[in-house]
């Protein structure tokens, strides 16, 4: 029997997703603060608008649901599916008074790119925009990567323990450390680690390739949000090939990889045990597919004769490798050429490696390497069982952390979800061709879409149909929060309707 | 619980009115001009390469260079287009993004007019010194950047830095000054800014107290 949630029940949804924009409401402050240092000062007003409307609409949320009711999963999930729904509305509002979207609904593509690290723009002249704006982007892709809700449960840790459904509606898969708190604040160690050494190479490549010293500092600040949240936003139209210099290349590499590291490797890592980068499943399936991959799109190259010389040639290839794999989105070349000079199997590797993404518990998007895993685990699993006698116990084991056994239940959960994936991607595809693109451009940037890849061959553009637009907004929410917390809330709304009281 | 559900969408879009409401004004009457970013389902037709006479170069647009990057390669080519971004010294040159979508041409920077027309369009080009040396303003929010008109080979894969659809100018001069772009204060936006901040502040405040009772 369907229960028709109660008014506790809306009053602890209200109360997480009104702490988490009063976090959103925070984080304009700081694009504000640079609009008015640098005179950008309409774009200044735009913020003190948007984090007035947002810091409004969240308080009031705090102070109308104030409860001491208990959170459950459930209330968790639909909490997430909702705190990211509104964040991204509330998002959109500076990106539609920075005067460089057509309209509301692409600003809030844009937020919505933004915060779930798609990478995807529908921005106007990015090449005139307003510094404090192109801030906002790169910092909300910082949000979504490190988790809006983990921002939350950084700041607001008074709420305590029950509020580990909010961490696990973000599609992470397991804590890394038994609160949920040690594990934000873990995170948060690593990114700020991160943060400051990759700043640091990327400011020292930056003047190297020739920008000035502030300049350069805004760029790497920026680059590294992009790279190490998997986002794929750049400063320029031109993403990474605007620098034109293979030092930043090389130095986004390590910062995308980490990226697409999850925080449970990070954190085996952090502990001086390196030997789990050899053993981990997630990493040894990377590895594989990476290669794949990678031999897959130097074929291509080659057959479609792109490249003058080999040092070019794999210099573009392991970059664009890295970028598609990790879900992050930074092109060292016009998307254009994918289509014109590519020809098609190098493109199709791009879709294969933005399908298949980056580590479970990571800020990449796509199935994820622990999937692919568990499947082919699976798959060995039921091959061995087959050959062997009946009554031969067949035990698969894999290393995630510690040796685990692989269990049935596990292998139908990674295969459900799979197929969702797969679902997805061909959602925004099928649209596509519905709208008269060929199959290569729609799977493209379909894919893109829901994997957070990022990466386009021209589809996604400001006059692109409203319904693809729509489309693709639903595809980066489901494919960034891993399906079931969208799901969670579309059964509340049901709940809301034919539920029962 | 109807009820407040409509409410819950209407103050949504009361938000997303206030910030339609709140935009910049344009500042130009609406013009035709095509976007600036190609449709994918347009059909490309890469004609041969049309052949100058002995030694003039190609005029050509950036469409043309991503499209058809095999029938351009290695070819004189003569390019016009905005610098965006920063100039990017190095020891052999300058690096530049020269952009010839309808922001640099006539209509101008977005900022300028607030006419959409799409994306960004453009193609890296190396200068020599005594080109890049001329530019004297370059392209970003409050400045319009110099339009450069070049003369260069234009490569599918540069073979001595390994970048891909540049041109590697050989000459170019700078046809049209850039200059800085003007941006009148919005007054509406900073009164009800300034409003709605003050408002915020209070519930935040009222909150705080509502709190330690």
């Amino acid at each position: 029997m369907l229960l028709r949630p109660g008014a506790d029940d809306f009053r602890i949804v209200g109360l997480s997703v009104g702490r988490v924009l009063l976090g959103v409401s925070a984080a304009m402050v700081a694009p504000a603060v640079l609009g008015f240092a640098l005179g950008e000062v309409n774009e200044a007003w735009g913020f003190v608008v948007g984090a007035s409307l947002t810091g409004l609409f969240g308080q009031g949320l705090v102070l109308l649901c104030r409860t001491r009711a208990t959170l459950t999963a459930t209330h968790g999930l639909v909490s997430v599916a909702a705190a990211w729904l509104l964040a991204a509305w509330f998002g959109a509002v500076p990106l539609l008074l920075s005067g460089h979207y057509g309209g509301f609904l692409d600003a809030y593509f844009e937020a919505m790119s933004g915060f779930a690290t798609i990478g995807q723009t529908l921005a106007q002249d990015l090449d005139h925009m307003a510094r404090s704006v192109n801030l906002w982007r790169h910092l909300m892709q910082f949000m979504g990567g490190q988790g809006i809700i983990i921002i939350a449960l950084t700041i607001f840790s008074s709420v305590g323990g029950a509020i580990g459904s909010l961490y696990l509606g973000e599609g992470r898969e397991e804590k890394i450390l038994p609160s949920v708190v040690s594990t934000a604040r873990f995170i948060w160690k690593v990114a700020l680690t991160y943060a400051v050494v990759g700043i640091a190479v990327l400011w020292a490549a930056l003047l190297q390739a020739g920008l000035g010293p502030g300049l350069g500092l805004y760029h790497a600040f920026a680059l590294f949000m992009a790279a190490f949240d998997t986002g794929g936003f750049a400063v320029q139209s031109t993403s990474v090939a605007f620098y034109r210099s293979v030092g930043v290349e090389v130095a986004l590499w390590p910062v995308m990889l980490a990226g697409g590291f999850s925080f449970a490797l990070h954190y085996q890592l952090w502990q001086g045990r390196g030997r789990e980068l050899v053993a981990n499943l997630e990493s040894r399936v990377l590895a594989v597919t990476a290669g794949l991959v990678l031999a897959m799109m130097l074929s291509g190259l080659i057959a479609a004769g792109a490249f003058a010389d080999a040092s070019a040639l794999l210099r573009h290839a392991l970059f664009h490798v890295i970028s598609a794999h990790t879900t992050t989105g930074l092109a060292t070349v016009p998307g254009a050429v994918y289509v014109s000079a590519w020809g098609v199997l190098a493109p199709a590797s791009i879709v294969l490696a933005m399908a298949l993404g980056g580590m479970a518990g990571s800020t990449a998007g796509g199935i994820k390497a622990l999937r692919v895993g568990l499947i082919v685990k699976g798959i060995r699993k039921d091959l061995r069982a087959t050959l062997l006698p009946d009554s031969a116990v067949v035990v698969e084991t894999y290393h995630l952390g510690s040796q685990r056994v692989l269990s049935g239940r596990k292998v139908t959960a990674a295969g459900t979800v799979l197929l969702l994936w797969v679902l997805l991607y061909a959602a925004g595809a099928l649209l596509g061709l519905v709208c008269g693109y060929d199959l290569e451009t729609a799977l493209f940037d379909s894919v893109a879409a829901a994997s957070s890849g990022g990466l386009s061959v021209g589809l996604v553009r400001p006059d692109m149909e409203v319904a693809l637009k729509v489309v693709f907004i639903a595809q980066m929410l489901l494919g960034r929060l891993e399906f079931i917390a969208v799901f969670a809330l579309l059964g509340y709304l049901v709940a809301i309707l034919r539920g029962r009281t | 619980m109807a009820a407040a559900a409509a409410l819950l969408l209407a103050v949504l879009a009361a938000v997303a009115g206030l910030a339609e409401a709140l935009r910049h004004p344009r500042t130009i009457e609406p013009v035709a001009e095509p976007a600036a970013v190609e449709d994918p389902r347009e059909e490309v037709v890469c004609d041969d390469v049309p052949q100058p006479r002995s030694g003039e170069p190609i005029v050509v647009d950036s469409g043309v260079l991503l499209d058809c990057p095999g029938r351009y390669d290695g070819r004189l080519v003569a390019y016009e287009g905005e610098v965006v971004g920063a100039v990017l010294e190095r020891d052999d040159g300058s690096w530049v993004q020269l952009n010839d979508d309808p922001y640099a041409g006539e209509l101008g920077p977005l900022p300028t007019h607030r006419q959409f027309r799409g994306g960004n369009a453009g193609i890296g080009v190396h200068l020599p010194p005594a080109v890049a040396g001329q530019i004297a303003s370059v392209g970003a929010h409050d400045h319009r950047g110099d339009v450069l008109a070049v003369v260069g080979v234009y490569h599918q894969s540069d073979p001595r830095s390994g970048e891909v659809a540049i041109i590697r100018a050989t000459g170019g001069e700078v046809v049209a000054a850039g200059a800085p772009i003007d941006h009148p204060p919005l007054e509406d936006r900073r009164l009800v800014g300034g409003l709605l901040a003050a408002a915020a502040l209070g519930l935040l405040l009222a909150g705080r107290l509502r709190a330690r009772r």
